[in-house]
């Protein structure tokens, strides 16, 4: 069964006929508002017709532009995609990112080495007299001790008292 | 070009961390030096041309002259050898190689007596002087630099 409005519709559209149309046009409380409100449809009607018959114009016009603009896009796409199937994993600011941290971990290291092997410099560098002899019974007054110039690093194991020898024996 | 950066960063590191325990063989030269203070010195040899002020500001002495040396390439800091003068001798037996130089024992002899033994450590950097007996009026000095 037809809702009224299914009915004011088509009463309007003019497709109602026969017993409907007669028992719908009873049932309306105002029945010249009525005509005159389907009057104002028509025109309407009519009215947009035209303006949708100018629309069609504009259409094609709309239509041809967002092909263009389909098309561009298109030809501009697979740059795209060729773009986004290079590996980009090592980009220049990667590169560069990944550098800085390769040097900072190196100086990190270096400077802890460094710490550790402070203490040790002194025997490092210099060299050391670990000990030394003479014999007592050709110098019995002899004695040894040792020093370093740093300034020079020159390590001098220094010796008293050993038996005095003449001139020759500075021959070559 | 770009993309070996880091690798070329790390390689560059890696030589540098390593390169201090690599050892290239080495000339230790050793020298029997006469010091004495004369009127008209004599110039100093080139191989105690280094230590020239501390030899003389240590010793008091105006001229060094050498009277026996030796020159050893050490390939594996075991090598042993013989610096000589007409009375002296000066023994070296290298007994190691470390990080830092070598260990040496030395024996000064007068000729077959043994008037001096000892151990030290020779630095690559850092040459040793030995005051030895005195010989007329000047010292004898045993001096050992890695060149």
């Amino acid at each position: 069964m037809k809702t009224f409005e299914e009915k004011w519709t088509a009463w309007l559209d003019g497709q109602l006929t026969g017993k409907e149309l007669i028992e719908f046009e009873a049932s309306l409380p105002d029945k010249a508002a009525a005509k005159l409100e389907k009057r104002d449809a028509k025109k309407l009607g009519a009215l947009l017709k035209r303006e949708l018959g100018t629309h069609v114009i504009a259409n094609e016009e709309f239509f041809s532009h967002q092909l263009r603009e389909r098309i561009a896009r298109e030809n501009v796409e697979p740059f795209r995609e060729q773009a986004a199937e290079v590996p980009t994993w090592w980009t220049v600011r990667r590169l560069f990112w990944t550098g800085t941290a390769s040097l900072a971990l190196f100086f990190v290291f270096a400077v802890f080495v460094m710490r550790e092997k402070n203490p040790a410099e002194q025997s490092q560098y210099l060299s050391q007299i670990l000990n030394a002899r003479v014999d007592p019974v050709v110098s019995p007054n002899a004695t040894v001790s040792m020093f370093e110039a740093k300034g020079d690093r020159v390590t001098v194991l220094w010796t008293e008292g050993l038996q005095s020898l003449p001139a020759d024996y500075a021959a070559k | 070009m770009v993309r070996s950066l880091p690798f070329v960063t790390a390689f560059i590191a890696l030589n540098m961390s390593a390169a201090p325990g690599l050892h290239a063989a080495e000339t230790v030269w050793s020298g029997l030096v006469i010091a004495e203070n004369v009127a008209q010195p004599e110039s100093i040899p080139p191989e105690l041309t280094r230590i020239e002020r501390i030899l003389k500001d240590l010793f008091g002495y105006n001229q060094f002259q050498v009277i026996g040396q030796s020159s050893k390439t050490l390939k594996t800091g075991q090598e042993d050898w013989l610096a000589t003068s007409k009375f002296f001798g000066l023994r070296v037996d290298a007994r190691g190689e470390s990080e830092a130089g070598y260990v040496l024992n030395l024996k000064l002899y007068k000729e077959k007596e043994l008037l001096l033994e000892t151990d030290a450590k020779l630095s690559k950097r850092s040459p040793l002087v030995i005051k030895g007996p005195q010989v007329g009026s000047g010292q004898l000095l045993l001096v050992l630099v890695v060149e």
